[in-house]
This record gives C-alpha cells, sequence and structure tokens, in this order.
C-alpha cells in the first residue's frame, strides 16, 4: 500500500503552484482572498488565464485539445485550486457539454463549438431543471416540434427551465427537452444546443436566499432552433444526460477548496480561546481527512483499473456537508457579528464593516452553500442511488 | 499511489476470516464469555499454529515481522467476529513493548507469547490519572519497593507476568514482575464486551534491578507507542464491527417483513442504512491514513491515530445504536449477535482515552 503520489505528479503539483503563483490573475486572487464577490469580467480573466496555459480542457482527451490527463493530475489539479482560493472552474462549457459535444456531437458541431469552449470564447449554461422537474428530471416538459419552412429543419421550442445558473452571462445553453410523449418518461427527451440571443428567449433573475443574483428562470416563447443543434440521436437525450453527470466525478467533494476554508478558521479560532469552538472544528478536520482518503481510495481504484461506483455518492453528500458545515462555523465564530447582512457585494448601506471580516464572508457563505446539498442530484438523491447500487434494496 | 491490499495481505485477511466463520461463531464466543477462563485454550493454540501470535513481532525476536497494516487486518476481522481472546493485552500490548525494549529476558518471553504460552499483561492505567499514562502514582522508591493500585488490566487474571508502569523519583519506569510475587493482589472482573480485567495492588512489592524494563524516556516513547499501536488495532476492530453492523442489518432488514413486504423497501430505513454504509467508508479511509502514519512511523502518527479513534468513538457508537435500532427488539436481545457490537463500541471508546479526548489532542 502506498499513499504518495508519484515523482511525475509531484512534479506536476509544482507545475500548478508555479501558475498559481504567477500567472493566476493578481486582481482576482485579491478578492478571493478579502472575500469579495467577483465580477463577471473577472471569472472571465480567470478562465482565460485557465486557457492561455493550455489547461481549460483539463478533463478532455488530447485529441480534442484538452490535457489528457491522469485521474490522478486532474485530482491534484483540482485541489491545489481550491487551496489556492481560486473560484470553481465554470462546469458548463468545459465539464458538461463539451464532453457530450466530442462524444455524441457530429463533426461540424466538434468544429464549431469545442475550440470557442477550450478558449472560453463562448459561456454557456444548463437548461435542466424545470419549475416542475427538479429532482425527477425525467419528467421535465419543454418541448420541442421539429419544423421545416422553405428546405430548413428547424426545432420550435417552448417551455422554461429555472435555477439556470449565470444564464444572465450566457452565449448558450444546452437544453433536454421533449420530443416525444408517446413512451416512458425517459424516451421521447432530446438534447439540444440553443444560442441565448435567439428571439422568444427571456431571462429573468431569482434572487437567493444569501442577496445574490447566481440563477435565473429562462423562458422559451417559440424559439426557432436549427435542427442540426441536435446532439445526437432525436430521443437519446436522457442517454447523454446520464453521461454527462456521470462525467464529472472529480473534485466533487471540493477537498481543496474545504481545506482553505478549514485552515481559515483553524487560524481565526486559534484567537478566540473557545473551547466549543476548537472542538467543532478539530471534528471537522478529522472528517475532511476521512473525505480526503475516500476520495484518494478512489482516485487509487481508478489509476490500478478498478471501477468506482459508489463512491462519488458518498463524497458528493460528505463534501457538500463539509462545506455547509465549515460555513455555519465561520458564522459561529463570528458571534453577535453574524447579525451583519452584507449583501452580495458587501456592505453596500455601510461604510466600513462592523465586527471581523470574516463575519460577512461566513454570512454569505452559509446561505449560498445551502445550495449544495440540493443541486447535482441532491444529498436524499444520492442516497437513494446508494440505496439502489450498494444496498441492492 | 495505491491504496489496495496486497496478495499477502488478502490471503491473511481471507485466512481470518475462515478461522472465525468455521471456530468462531457467535455461539462458540458466548461459550468462551461464560467460562471461567474468559479466553478459550485451543482457540488460543490454533491462534499460535497459524502464527498470529507471532506476527508483529521482528524476525530477530522470532517472529514474523509483519508491522501495523497486518495487525489492522486481524483486528477488523476480529472485530467482525467479536473475537474475545486477549490478544490485544498479550500480544500487542506486553509483546510489542518487549519487542521494542532492550529488555535482557526480552526474546525468552517473547518466544513463550508465539508459542502461545504465557499471558502477559500491561498495568498501564490508574483510577485517578484518567488518560494520562505518563505519570502514573504508582511508585518505585529507591530500594525497589513499589506500591499502588492498577486498574483495568485486561486479561490480568490470566497473566502470569505483568508489566506495570511507575515512578521513581518523578521518572517513569516500566517493570515486569510474576503475577505471584508476594505483595500482588488481583480482583478480577467482566467487562461489558465479554474480556476480563483486573485491579491489582502492590504492596511493598520487593523487585530489584533485573525487572526494569525501562527508564525515563525511553519508557515514555515505549509506552506511548504501544498504546498508540494498540489503539490503531482497536480502531481497526471498531471499523470491522462498523461494517458488521451494516452487513448484519441489511440482511435482516431485507428477511424481516412487516405491512407486508420486507423494511428494507421503505426509504426511511434505507437511507439510515446507507448513513451506517457512509461512516463505515470513512471510518475505513481514517484506519487506512492512520496504519500507513504508523507504519511509516511518521512524526505525525499519533495524530492520525487520534483523528480515527475520536472518529470510531462516534461514529462506532452512532452505527451500533442503529444496528439495534433497525433489528427492533431482536436489537435489545442478548441472545443475538447485533446488540453485542455495541457493547464492543462502548468499551473501543472507552479504552485508551474516548472520543473527546482525542478530539482534543488532535490538534
Amino acid at each position: 500500500m502506498d499513499i504518495n503520489f508519484s515523482k511525475e505528479d509531484i512534479a506536476f503539483r509544482d507545475e500548478v503552484r508555479d501558475w498559481l503563483a504567477n500567472d493566476y490573475p493578481k486582481h482576482v486572487k485579491e478578492k478571493t482572498d478579502a472575500g469579495i464577490t467577483i465580477s463577471k469580467e473577472d471569472l472571465i480573466d480567470f478562465h482565460k488565464a485557465l486557457s492561455n496555459k493550455g489547461w481549460m480542457g483539463y478533463n478532455w482527451p488530447v485529441e480534442y485539445g484538452g490535457t489528457g490527463w491522469s485521474a490522478s493530475k486532474l485530482y491534484i489539479f483540482n485541489k491545489e485550486l481550491g487551496l489556492a482560493g481560486c473560484p470553481p472552474i465554470l462546469p458548463f462549457g468545459v465539464g458538461m457539454v463539451g464532453p457530450v459535444i466530442y462524444t455524441f456531437g457530429n463533426d461540424e458541431q466538434k468544429e464549431r463549438f469545442l475550440p470557442d469552449i477550450l478558449n472560453f470564447n463562448t459561456w454557456w449554461c444548463q437548461g435542466y431543471s424545470e419549475p416542475g422537474s427538479g429532482s425527477d428530471l425525467a419528467s421535465l416538459k419543454t418541448k420541442a416540434v421539429l419544423r421545416n419552412d422553405l428546405d430548413e429543419d428547424y426545432y420550435v421550442v417552448n417551455g422554461s427551465k429555472t435555477w439556470t445558473t449565470l444564464a444572465q452571462n450566457a452565449d448558450w445553453i444546452f437544453c433536454l427537452v421533449r420530443t416525444d410523449n408517446s413512451g416512458i418518461k425517459q424516451e421521447g427527451i432530446s438534447f439540444l444546443l440553443i444560442d441565448m440571443k435567439s428571439p422568444g428567449i427571456e431571462v429573468k433573475p431569482i434572487i437567493t436566499i444569501d442577496g445574490d443574483h447566481e440563477v435565473n428562470s429562462v423562458f422559451f416563447t417559440d424559439v426557432k432552433v436549427p435542427a442540426k443543434n441536435l446532439i445526437g440521436e432525436e430521443g437519446k437525450g436522457w442517454t447523454y444526460a446520464k453521461f454527462l453527470l456521470a462525467h464529472e466525478r472529480f473534485g466533487i467533494a471540493g477537498v481543496g477548496a474545504s481545506m482553505r476554508q478549514l485552515n481559515r478558521l483553524k487560524e481565526i479560532i486559534s484567537k478566540l480561546d473557545n473551547s466549543d469552538l476548537q472542538k467543532k472544528v478539530n471534528e471537522l478536520e478529522v472528517a475532511l481527512s476521512a473525505i480526503e482518503i475516500t476520495e484518494l481510495r478512489l482516485l487509487s481504484a481508478l489509476e490500478n483499473g478498478g471501477h468506482p461506483g459508489a463512491e462519488s455518492s458518498i463524497l458528493k453528500i460528505k463534501g457538500t456537508e463539509m462545506q455547509q458545515a465549515l460555513s455555519e462555523l465561520f458564522v459561529e465564530a463570528s458571534g453577535e457579528y453574524a447579525l451583519m447582512y452584507p449583501g452580495p457585494h458587501g456592505y453596500e448601506n455601510n461604510d466600513k464593516p462592523a465586527g471581523p471580516d470574516y463575519a460577512a464572508e461566513g454570512l454569505s457563505g452559509f446561505l449560498n452553500l445551502r445550495k449544495t446539498s440540493i443541486y447535482g442530484g441532491s444529498n436524499e438523491i444520492q442516497k437513494n442511488i446508494l440505496s439502489k447500487f450498494v444496498l441492492g434494496v | 499511489m495505491n491504496l489496495d491490499y496486497n496478495d499477502e495481505q488478502n490471503m491473511l485477511r481471507e485466512q481470518i476470516q475462515k478461522f472465525c466463520e468455521s471456530e468462531y461463531d457467535f455461539y462458540k464466543r458466548e461459550e468462551i464469555v461464560k467460562s471461567s477462563n474468559d479466553f478459550d485454550e485451543n482457540v488460543w493454540n490454533l491462534f499460535a499454529e497459524q502464527g498470529w501470535l507471532s506476527m508483529p513481532f521482528s524476525e530477530q525476536s522470532g517472529g514474523l515481522g509483519f508491522g501495523p497494516i497486518e495487525l489492522s487486518i486481524l483486528f477488523e476481522e476480529f472485530g467482525k467476529a467479536l473475537v474475545i481472546e486477549p490478544y490485544l493485552s498479550t500480544v500487542v500490548l506486553s509483546g510489542t513493548l518487549l519487542d521494542k525494549s532492550t529488555f535482557s529476558e526480552k526474546n525468552d518471553l517473547i518466544e513463550k507469547i508465539c508459542t502461545g504460552s504465557i499471558h502477559i499483561s500491561l498495568a498501564y492505567a490508574e483510577v485517578d490519572n484518567g488518560y494520562d499514562y505518563l505519570n502514573p502514582s504508582t511508585t518505585l522508591d529507591s530500594k525497589f519497593v513499589m506500591n499502588g493500585t492498577k486498574t483495568l488490566v485486561l486479561n490480568g487474571s490470566n497473566a502470569e507476568k505483568i508489566i506495570v508502569t511507575c515512578t521513581n523519583d518523578d521518572t517513569l519506569n516500566i517493570v515486569v514482575l510474576d503475577a505471584n510475587t508476594p505483595g500482588v493482589s488481583i480482583n478480577s472482573f467482566s467487562t461489558v464486551d465479554g474480556q476480563s480485567c483486573s485491579e491489582i495492588s502492590f504492596e511493598n512489592v520487593k523487585l530489584d534491578k533485573s525487572n526494569i524494563i525501562a527508564i525515563g524516556n525511553d519508557a515514555e516513547n515505549l509506552l506511548k507507542e504501544t498504546i498508540n499501536l494498540a489503539t490503531l488495532c482497536i480502531c481497526a476492530e471498531a471499523v470491522g464491527c462498523m461494517e458488521s453492523c451494516y452487513h448484519k442489518t441489511l440482511e435482516y432488514t431485507k428477511g424481516r417483513e412487516q405491512f407486508g413486504q420486507p423494511i428494507s423497501g421503505f426509504q426511511v430505513l434505507q437511507h439510515r442504512m446507507v448513513d451506517m454504509f457512509i461512516e463505515s467508508e470513512l471510518a475505513k479511509s481514517l484506519l487506512i491514513k492512520a496504519m500507513l502514519e504508523v507504519n511509516n512511523r511518521s512524526d505525525e502518527m499519533y495524530k492520525h491515530v487520534s483523528a480515527l479513534k475520536s472518529y470510531v468513538g462516534k461514529s462506532g457508537k452512532l452505527s451500533a445504536k442503529e444496528a439495534v435500532q433497525l433489528h427492533g427488539g431482536m436489537g435489545v436481545s442478548e441472545e443475538m449477535m447485533i446488540g453485542h457490537y455495541l457493547k464492543k463500541m462502548i468499551s473501543i471508546d472507552a479504552l485508551f482515552g474516548n472520543a473527546d479526548y482525542h478530539l482534543k489532542t488532535f490538534s
């Protein structure tokens, strides 16, 4: 048994650290270090910097311009970026639709979309959830009807999507749409790429309890989508959707980012001389170590030819619980200053924040991170998955 | 990186599993618990034949030279079968302490341990000293006369020799003596999990230089390292218990029908069993980390054993309580195995520092 990374992996880790020290945009780093919400432009700068280094396609094969990294390199990359406090890489293009396009798309679609994803020239968003279809995703109703006018094949899309992250910034949306109602609900779903500038699309903000505008409702009224934007076969969208969900296996636990938060908490709490908080932070440190080793076990299984199964559900559940617990402890450590409501962009209505600077960030984080146990297949859905595949019931 | 057990380690696990299935089922265990010895001579001899009693000792001492990984495998399997034989006290606590010492008679004693012909107990705990084992109140004076009382000496009633921690002029000493030395009195009782342990008092017990195993820093390091290894072992035992709690509960709920269906069909029970599975996997992860640190004798080995101990103390009890609850009335029946895992987890948490204690020492 050997828990150490190879020399090659260690060298790679150092390369990532070098990049973070020298080429990770300074103005973004300053804001994330201070716990200030970053702007759209900051996010673009961060992604462009990754593109320049050739790391945007972190999970893609070399054939399509990706890095072709091993599972362990991917793990190291995610962990180091998290430890450094980088914003999460937006998953919608490179993590989600990209792999669907290079796996199930045709040559024309690959040429048209993949380079722009790698260069972050297009901002993608995800059209999965609907007002009536949350965890029961396959019950989705947004309808696409194939038409032909003047020898042009196109779909007419009607319906709505919700919880669409950063749709206000997006150039394109990939959507699950219903093209057939006759069979069981998983059949008759198709995977469609839609230009957000198409007439008939309306984006309305949803403000979340942290006061931020991160998610949206997207409405489609008679939106005309060229048939050439259909990925793969009509009616096979559910297969592609499941492929996509399984593809983002790594970094799901957010170990690197949680370690950063833990280290900051340890520093804060060490100055407070509060044994209750100290006990709580110790508990989280132990639990985070358990999550980290569990992820390494998954990694080891992958590297040695195994097929991981249930582990990614464990990591989703425990990783998100950890993120939430850490943010809650920030709030507890703030004591009475947890009363101060910062709003999404800092103390807009106050000249100067009252109390320690981590109080504001802690509260925003606590409220914002409630989403983590809800999205990506809620933690209860993950437990259903584990019931089926591990318990066998 | 490779976190798989190697072929030899997998074979060892299979061997222990087979042994427990054929020679150590729950009924056999209950017979042993009820017997006056609290262990079984035949089983102990079989342990010796399989080489298990020689496992952790260096090859120079006639052992197999296995490390904490193999010991953890053994204890995981012991945990699953709820083995109560005094392996921890004789082999781990006493044997490995002797093996790492420079004591002149250690080879002779270790050879006897390997062949199963001696039991030795380590008397490290005292009533008023909590989990601070490095500052015992038991004294050894300048004329080598020992006075004091030790408590919770595992397998004390069967021990022919006792290793005792004591203080001589503010310095920690570790001594070994025959259990029948004049001035030694032993009062034995059963533990919640079916082991035997003793309170042993020493009244003007006359020793000499030849009884001394280690003094000062050497003694401290020896004791710390031994207790740390023993802590790892019982944590591995806890991990085995947790896995069994999960498997047995799943099996039970699949077979138990209420309201016209197996109760495993109810989502509320499914999610609770998923939680048991997850806790068992996370504990296993911490075990892997801790045993590798101990194996490498890293600076952080104490820290990682503390992390593991605090985790299994809490989540192990939780799993065992859930197992009892999901077994319904059967869970609280003495004749069913499942409730005995809960007793084991209580015992494991109490030994060598409970969850809260290790959570504190961890940072």
